[in-house]
């Protein structure tokens, strides 16, 4: 091979891996979002023996009702809709109506130590994906 | 600039450095990760449309052909033709009854039906080999064409070059371990026949029929439905 084909051919394996890696970044990005919700505001404001609280919001579209799954000690415990009255959440300007808190009525649990996680679902444009993102931060509560 | 000065500064230029060597390497290399990119990447993430996959298959197939056009070779070398079918398939013939034997001993061993509609259950049988046929004369101008004739290019025909040109087939069928096996096999039964006898049109015969016998002879599940790839898991 004379050094003309080879410095062609050597083109055409860089430029091949330049586009093969805007490729990868580009499905990164849009597999982000497929995936996630970047707009998914909330707190998890309380959890006890009797009850976990707090608000979620969707941001892109603020008068759907998020879905939020509860989960207690990494172990899945109820699902709801945050769709409870919260009109501190709409005066504190983080919602645009009053409903959007969500209420779980905890579940039986042992003694001792527990941490709950609430969690909102994210689904894709086709429905083929959920996902799950945390609200707030995970809360830490004991039973006695 | 003297003639002398600028034949020095042209032979200095990274490309006129990179040996013949090192380039067959980089360019098997590059196929082998966009395969990978495919099968590992965009076909996970792409969602329901999988065009995106044929983006890095697409470039595999453009480096590819420039690479035979750039090396100048000729369709006859990279076993395009039809005056050594015969002597290829001679060769081929032996492989081929053993390995189906083997699988259909282990079929029986194991229990398994006999089926050969399992493949494509609702195709007819020749319409199942001629696609097999169809996908195994491009996997194996892939892995003979480009794959063993580089992996000559860097360690000589021979064994070595078997070898890598089989572990390289066995790799891209990762993580189906029995698919890696027969891959594995294959991949050293088709490589070896290819650097005696290149003919493409036998090794995609021999291709689609042993797929489609193993597929009918042994489990299901030992196959997992051919699955490869991030695919393999469901």
């Amino acid at each position: 091979m004379n050094s003309k084909a080879r410095a062609r051919l050597v083109h055409l394996l860089i430029s091949k891996s330049i586009m093969e890696a805007l490729v990868i970044g580009g499905v990164a990005v849009a597999f982000f979002f497929a995936t996630t919700n970047p707009y998914f505001r909330g707190v998890l404001d309380a959890a006890d023996k009797t009850s976990v609280t707090g608000w979620a919001v969707d941001e892109s579209r603020p008068y759907t009702r998020v879905e939020v799954q509860l989960f207690i000690d990494d172990r899945f415990a109820a699902t709801a809709a945050a769709d409870q009255f919260r009109p501190d959440v709409h005066q504190a300007k983080r919602a645009e109506d009053d409903w959007h808190g969500f209420v779980f009525t905890t579940p039986r649990l042992a003694a001792g130590k527990h941490e709950a996680r609430v969690y909102a679902v994210h689904s894709n444009s086709s429905g083929a994906r959920k996902t799950l993102q945390l609200v707030g931060k995970p809360y830490r509560f004991s039973v006695e | 600039m003297n003639p002398t000065e600028a034949t020095r500064l042209k032979e200095s230029e990274p490309a006129a450095t990179i040996t013949d060597r090192s380039l067959a390497a980089w360019e098997i290399v590059s196929v082998v990760s966009s395969v990978l990119i495919a099968e590992w990447i965009l076909s996970a993430s792409a969602g329901r449309s999988k065009l995106v996959v044929a983006i890095p298959v697409t470039l595999a197939f453009v480096l590819i052909i420039c690479s035979h056009v750039l090396r100048g070779e000729t369709a006859r070398e990279l076993g395009l033709r039809l005056d050594n079918f015969l002597p290829a398939l001679r060769l081929l013939l032996l492989p081929m009854i053993v390995i189906s034997g083997i699988a259909l001993l282990i079929g029986f061993l194991s229990g398994a039906r006999l089926d050969f509609f399992r493949w494509h259950a609702e195709r007819l049988i020749v319409f199942q080999l001629a696609l097999g046929f169809g996908w195994g004369f491009l996997q194996q101008y892939v892995l003979q064409s480009f794959m063993n004739r580089r992996a000559q290019s860097v360690w000589g025909q021979g064994a070595v070059s078997v070898l890598v040109t089989a572990l390289i087939f066995a790799v891209l069928h990762f993580p189906n371990p029995w698919l890696m096996v027969i891959t594995f096999v294959g991949g050293v039964v088709w490589a070896f026949v290819y650097q005696r006898q290149p003919n493409l049109f036998a090794l995609a015969f021999s291709h689609g029929v042993m797929t489609w016998v193993l597929v009918s002879a042994l489990p299901p599940a030992l196959l997992n439905h051919l699955r490869i790839g991030l695919k393999y898991f469901g």
